[in-house]
């Protein structure tokens, strides 16, 4: 690496980076992009690793992608200057599209007639097609349901518009100008991406560009390895649930995380198999930043200096196997993928939780619920969609400090919109929206606080629906003796009929109804009884806490909201917190449901699911599951004996109906 | 009227003299003091004393103060002052609490949202509700309303503020709220969130109301001293306040609403930038304003400051239209340090204590003023009015470790760590000039502050820009803004949803501008007012675009608004739609009272030049340059243009040539560094 110029060109990089994603951002069109910033502009080097990432602006924790699997398509001898690639296709881009409603687009950026490097970027497109507004629902089984796919395909030709393509694109999305709209935003980003490498590279030549390239993210590597190395040696397990399938089946995502010296493995084998519902994700069969999110963020945690880019993934190996939720095959529907990402993030933090001296984190509220609601507009009679609020509860207590409210970490950059906007945009009054006192999981570092929304239909009836939403069953778990967080509640019209609704999947109201969401919550990190009592006055002085709890659960002592010390100290003499409160603490659901079903023996079971051809797995899992039931000693046997006679069991099956459905008599062949 | 610009910095209390009526910009004077702590009043009264009998002010001769200050502006960084409560509307308690939701750094596992002004215990709700149309819903609950600003005064709180939702939209249940504590606690100081700026968005509304009351108390008591020492020493004299949008507003008004100061700092400078700007002809300027810690920039545009509408102090949001500023960590102060063989400058900063090695006061790690003085670019017998000397021993002492490691000579450190600095600013200014639409090379810079003027030309070297100008007084051009700056108000409806009919639309313009007209004759200056100018703004976008962009509508009225909306969509972005459907979401209207100035006339020419070169080894551009000139800013002849890499030192301030540029004394006795072709 040359020391001087290293640090130079990466800022070089970055301001260049910046900008693009900067002019993007004040381009775009849609409402989604303001709101959650789900798009992002940054540049690729000839392999398709990134070697600058915009952090001030939209999506940042994609800097670990390969676009290879877009840019492999196009040799470089079909390539031109002023081509733009395109795709949403996630089944033959190698993991670069995770769900469909992702557009992305890559430019090859060519200096003096030589292909220096790629321009790139994506947009989450608010509608493309489908078959619900917005083109995302937890019910949808198959890709064909989620709108329209377009495989790697050239939209712009040397500076010439496919309007054949962009024509298909605008039709197929229930707003296509908008949608088109932000297409733009990204592609005058990319030329200025373009403008400004040439600039660069007529400016310093083009081999000191390559060279800085090339430092740029050999100095990332290093410091990624630096964190890496400072881990403890070993090989650490963690599991954990998806509750959305159809089948009541919960989703397993079991990780297996072993440092070794400055490198990381990371492998989801034993993972459930794809899901006949939206929210699996394609990894493409390598090291997917999606794989290894809660590693990367340490990382940039400890390094917070560190310049984003490619080279903070070359120590990590990841692997999920094909055919799981997590490295889908065709045609898996992915629409609501991020539930399924924010679980594999936990799964990471939980093996990371033995791999840290003193651990890091307490499970989230895992969830990224998105409100919206759709109306017919009395006055055009027109069907109306907007976006209400982002939904998802606080996050884990941490090792030095409580999780943060109302807000999760995976989806902290999602910001919240108005209330007063959100009631000019739509006929909806929010009778309320604050957090819930005495909804966090309790611990040394208490869990961030659930928070509520309710929502009050003002016209003849409005249609909610919130994607995103999990844990109404298995509670976000404690870590260190910490208490796990809470579960998610939905009321409807709450103090009149008291409806508990769970998962919300489409909830229509009618004038004057109203729907109370009540967030699930971070988990506390470290046992109550060794809470600052300060910190402990601190909540219940701002109403988060009762002085019940503070006493039964803290062991802390508070009359006419004062400390009393000397009180305090004698209960907590008393109150010495078991020695061995198992690092982990789980919710009795969970612990119930792990005693019929360890995780070794679902780990088993998906391995050995994954070995029968695809087309069977789904009647054989549930028949499987059938069988289990009546059976539960079989869980202790060999899950590949099980899948065989399920299988077996299947085929007599299929032969027995046969026999009883023989062809009508008398038919003439 | 004779004017005295007041500006206190952490290190010096600035003032620009003018001595009003005839007098031309280049006969603009200057005087400092040393920055008084804890009483910081001491240094302005002093100050004006001495102006006075500098320039024999009498008791009874009229004269303007025209003060900037960023007490506020500290007080709120540094949440110094006594606890104030929030009332809301029941079930929003946690309008603070959870913010706008997002964390600034999603992917620090330690990440937080910084902590509400006012802790949740002092935020109490109030059973009321009107609706987006303005429409009451729930009525005002009165009782409880007395009963929670109780709760409010008795939890400690020395002042409240109420934010109500949509109250930008209806008023009704706010104004009733404050007769009723007015009735019912007279003595507990109470606003309401629609006498501040009645901007939609419930927590940004309710954080500015909060701010204006945090600072309220402090900038009244500092406000008054200044106010009392006038009346007793120079009872016809008046004192204005600078304001975040780059005007000044009454003492009396800034009393009121100190929200109005909290980012006037830097935008006064931004206003002097544009108005020297306007005597030479440059109307498109990036202004850089480098101090020991940090630099602001900020833009001109077509003759006007850059409004920014999501500016932020401290931990909070700003959503007032202020001038647009960049502030980076990045100063002479910075350290220069290197990273497993990789060499970093910042974000930390030496401070003034111990400060930078070559100071001598115990400095060892190297900083960037180390690395300007080993490259020749500093003097070793330090700034010209200076007591100061530089150790050049020290600096070189302290890169050694880094040149070492490196294998390189320490001068070739120094000047890597320059350029390292450099890309980091570039890596701020780059982004800054893209959201507002502006690309670095069509810009000028103007450089002032302490510490630019070696850092900004190689900035605006690198960025491609043509020119750069050096104000004739760098130092004080914060203070000389006070002095050239109009009254300027701004006004607010939200129409978002409720876009009026044309013809009301117009009479909603008339409406704000005849509030701006109201609020300049409350300023009490209405005879020196020489000329009134409006801006109207509409904030637009496409119907199903959710960014608004601001549109001057001003020529065009609203009938022209759509067109000139597609025609800025189209210079900011390269594309606009003829067809698709346009909303306004807010009318801003920008009353401006215009200010006798300096005017440009006069000769900025110094006395001939007295040929006093001397030579200075300097290194630039990777290699020594054995003789370079080294002049004297009061010894250049204004005839004779000086060819970089030049020095050029004045009281206290050094300023660098860049190779490829020349240096003259320009007309208005500014410093005019431009691109040799």
């Amino acid at each position: 690496m040359d020391p001087v110029q290293t640090e130079i060109m990466k800022n070089r990089f970055t301001a260049i980076a910046e900008e693009a994603s900067t002019v993007a951002y004040r381009t775009a069109h849609t409402t989604f992009v303001k709101q959650t910033q789900d798009f992002q502009v940054a540049i690729a080097n000839r392999e398709g690793f990134f070697f600058a990432f915009p952090v001030m602006t939209g999506v940042t924790s994609g800097s670990g992608q390969t676009i290879a699997g877009l840019t492999q398509h196009f040799p470089i001898d079909n390539l031109q200057p002023g081509d733009v690639l395109i795709s949403n296709d996630p089944f033959s881009t190698g993991g670069l599209v995770t769900h469909m409603m992702d557009i992305h687009l890559a430019r090859p950026i060519f200096v003096d007639g030589q292909l220096a490097c790629f321009a790139w970027s994506f947009v989450h497109a608010s509608d493309i097609g489908g078959a619900v507004p917005g083109s995302i629902s937890p019910d949808l089984y198959e890709c064909f349901q989620e709108g329209l796919r377009l495989r790697p395909t050239k939209l712009v030709h040397a500076g010439q518009l496919n309007r054949d393509v962009a024509n298909i694109l605008r039709d197929n999305s229930r707003i296509g100008d908008a949608v088109w709209g932000d297409l733009e935003a990204l592609m005058a980003a990319m030329r200025l991406l373009d403008r400004r490498v040439n600039e660069l590279c007529a400016r310093i030549g083009m081999s000191a560009f390559e060279r800085g390239v090339s430092d740029v993210m050999s100095y990332t590597e290093i410091r990624a390895r630096r964190v890496i190395a400072s881990l403890k040696d070993g090989t650490y397990r963690f599991s954990d649930y998806i509750e959305g399938d159809a089948s009541g089946a919960a989703v397993h995502i079991h990780c297996e995380l072993t440092i070794d010296g400055e490198e990381a493995r990371i492998d989801f084998s034993g993972s459930s198999p794809q899901v006949l519902a939206a929210f699996n994700f394609t990894t493409g069969s390598r090291t997917h930043p999606f794989l290894c999110l809660g590693l990367i963020n340490y990382i940039q945690t400890m390094e917070p200096g560190i310049a984003i880019n490619g080279g903070i993934i070359r120590p990590i190996t990841a692997h999920a196997p094909p055919g799981t939720v997590l490295n889908a095959e065709f045609p898996a529907a992915m629409g609501n993928r991020f539930v399924a990402v924010m679980r594999t993030y936990d799964t990471l933090i939980g093996c990371l939780n033995q791999a840290i001296p003193d651990g890091i984190a307490a499970c989230g509220a895992g969830q990224a619920g998105i409100i919206s609601c759709a109306w017919t507009d009395p006055a055009t009679g027109r069907n109306r969609v907007a976006v209400v609020e982002p939904f998802s509860g606080g996050s884990g207590g941490r090792v030095r400090a409580d999780g943060v409210d109302a807000n999760d970490t995976m989806i902290g950059y999602l910001k919240s919109t108005p209330i007063e906007h959100v009631e000019v945009e739509t006929p909806l009054v929010v009778r309320r929206h604050e957090l819930v006192p005495g909804s966090f999981g309790h611990g040394r570092y208490r869990g961030g606080a659930s928070i509520a929304i309710a929502l009050e239909c003002r016209a003849p009836e409005v249609a909610i629906t919130v994607r995103g939403l999990d844990r109404f069953r298995f509670r976000p778990w404690g870590a260190f003796g910490g208490q796990p967080g809470r579960n998610s509640q939905v009321t409807l019209n709450p103090g009149r009929d008291d409806i508990a609704i769970g998962r919300v999947k489409l909830q229509k109201l009618v004038e004057g109804e109203v729907l109370d969401l009540v967030s699930s919550s971070g988990a506390g990190f470290g046992p109550p009884v060794q809470r600052e009592p300060e910190m402990v006055l601190h909540d219940v002085r701002n109403g988060m806490l009762d002085d019940i709890a503070a006493e039964m659960v803290y062991a802390v002592v508070i009359r006419d909201g004062r400390l009393d010390e000397e009180a305090t100290r004698r209960l907590r003499s008393s109150r010495v917190p078991a020695e061995t409160v198992s690092a982990v603490c789980f919710d009795e659901t969970r612990i119930e449901y792990e005693r019929d079903w360890p995780p070794k023996a679902a780990c088993a079971f998906s391995m050995a699911l994954l070995a029968v051809p695809a087309g069977l797995r789904k009647t054989i899992w549930e028949r499987a599951l059938r069988l289990l039931l009546q059976r539960p000693e079989l869980v202790s046997g060999d899950m590949e004996e099980l899948v065989r006679h399920v299988q077996l069991d299947n085929s007599r099956q299929q032969a027995s109906a046969l026999e009883i459905d023989p062809p009508p008599p008398g038919r003439p062949r | 009227m004779f004017r005295i610009g007041v500006d206190i910095g952490g290190t010096f209390t600035d003032f620009a003299i003018w001595r009003g009526e005839g007098e031309g910009y280049v006969r603009i004077g200057s005087h400092k003091r040393p920055t008084s702590r804890p009483d910081l009043a001491q240094a302005v009264r002093e100050g004006l004393d001495e102006i006075a009998r500098h320039h024999r002010l009498t008791p009874d001769s009229p004269f303007l103060v025209i003060h900037g200050t960023t007490i506020s502006t500290n007080a709120v960084i540094e949440r110094s002052q006594p606890p104030v409560a929030l009332i809301t509307t029941a079930g929003f308690r946690d309008v603070l609490g959870i913010a706008r939701l997002r964390l600034d750094k999603p992917v620090d596992l330690f990440n937080r949202r910084p902590e509400p002004l006012v802790p949740r215990e002092r935020v109490f709700t109030v059973r009321e509700r009107l609706l987006a149309d303005g429409t009451v819903d729930t009525p005002l609950d009165e009782e409880g309303l007395v009963q929670a600003l109780r709760a409010a005064r008795d939890s400690g709180a020395t002042a409240a503020a109420i934010c109500f939702l949509h109250a930008h939209r209806n008023p009704a249940h706010e104004e009733r709220a404050l007769a009723l504590a007015g009735a019912h606690l007279p003595d507990f100081p109470v606003m309401a969130s629609h006498q501040v700026w009645a901007q939609q968005g419930e927590y940004e509304r309710a954080t500015l109301t909060l701010l204006n009351i945090y600072v309220r108390g402090l900038m009244d008591g500092y406000l008054g001293e200044i106010e009392r020492f006038l009346a007793e020493c120079y009872p016809q004299a008046r004192l204005f306040i600078t304001k975040s949008n780059g005007g000044i507003m009454s003492a009396a008004e800034a009393r009121r609403l100190p929200i109005h100061t909290l980012l006037s700092g830097p935008a006064a400078g931004v206003t002097a930038a544009r108005e020297l700007g306007g005597h030479l002809g440059l109307d498109r300027l990036l202004t850089f304003d480098m101090g020991g810690t940090s630099v602001d920039v900020s833009l001109v545009d077509a003759g006007r400051e850059a409004v920014s509408a999501q500016a932020e102090i401290g931990d909070f949001p700003l959503l007032l239209p202020v001038t647009a500023v960049e502030a980076m960590g990045a100063g002479g102060g910075s350290l220069i340090w290197l990273d497993g063989g990789i060499l970093k400058v910042g974000p930390r900063s030496a401070g003034s204590d111990p400060g930078p090695a070559c100071y001598a006061r115990g400095g060892t790690t190297p900083t960037l003023t180390d690395a300007y003085l080993i490259a020749g670019y500093l003097s070793p017998e330090g700034l010209l009015g200076g007591e100061l000397p530089l150790r050049t021993d020290l600096a070189e002492a302290a890169f050694a470790p880094a040149a070492e490691a490196l294998g390189i000579p320490v001068v070739a450190v120094a000047e890597a760590a320059i350029e390292v600095a450099t890309s980091t600013m570039m890596a701020r200014i780059i982004p800054f000039l893209a959201r507002q639409g502006v690309e670095a090379s069509d810009l000028a810079m103007m450089l002032y502050g302490g510490a630019g003027g070696i850092h900004g030309p190689i900035v605006a070297a690198e960025a491609g820009m043509q020119r750069i100008v050096v104000p004739r007084l760098p130092s004080v051009f914060c203070a000389l803004g006070g002095i050239v700056s109009d009254f300027v108000y701004d006004a607010i409806r939200v129409t978002h949803g409720v876009v009026p009919e044309p013809a009301a639309f117009d009479a909603l313009v008339v409406e704000l501008a005849a509030e701006g007209r109201e609020w300049l004759t409350r300023q009490g200056l209405s005879e020196q007012i020489t000329g009134l100018a409006r801006i109207d703004i509409a904030d637009m976008r496409y119907a199903a675009q959710a960014f608004t962009l601001p549109v001057d509508i001003s020529l065009c009225g609203i009938a022209g608004a759509a067109d000139a909306f597609r025609r800025e969509h189209e210079r900011l972005f390269g594309h606009s739609d003829a067809e698709a459907a346009i909303a306004i979401d807010s009318l801003r209207v920008r009353m401006i009272g215009r200010q006798d100035k300096p005017h440009a006339g006069g000769s900025g020419a110094t006395s001939p030049g007295r040929d006093a070169v001397s030579r200075r080894r300097i290194y630039v551009g990777g290699a020594w340059h054995e003789a370079a000139s080294v002049l004297s800013w009061n010894d250049l002849d204004p005839a004779v243009a000086v060819s970089g890499p030049a020095i050029i030192e004045r009281d206290i301030a050094t300023i660098l040539v860049p190779p490829g540029f020349s240096a003259r004394i320009g007309a208005m006795g500014d410093l005019d560094i431009v691109r040799k072709d």
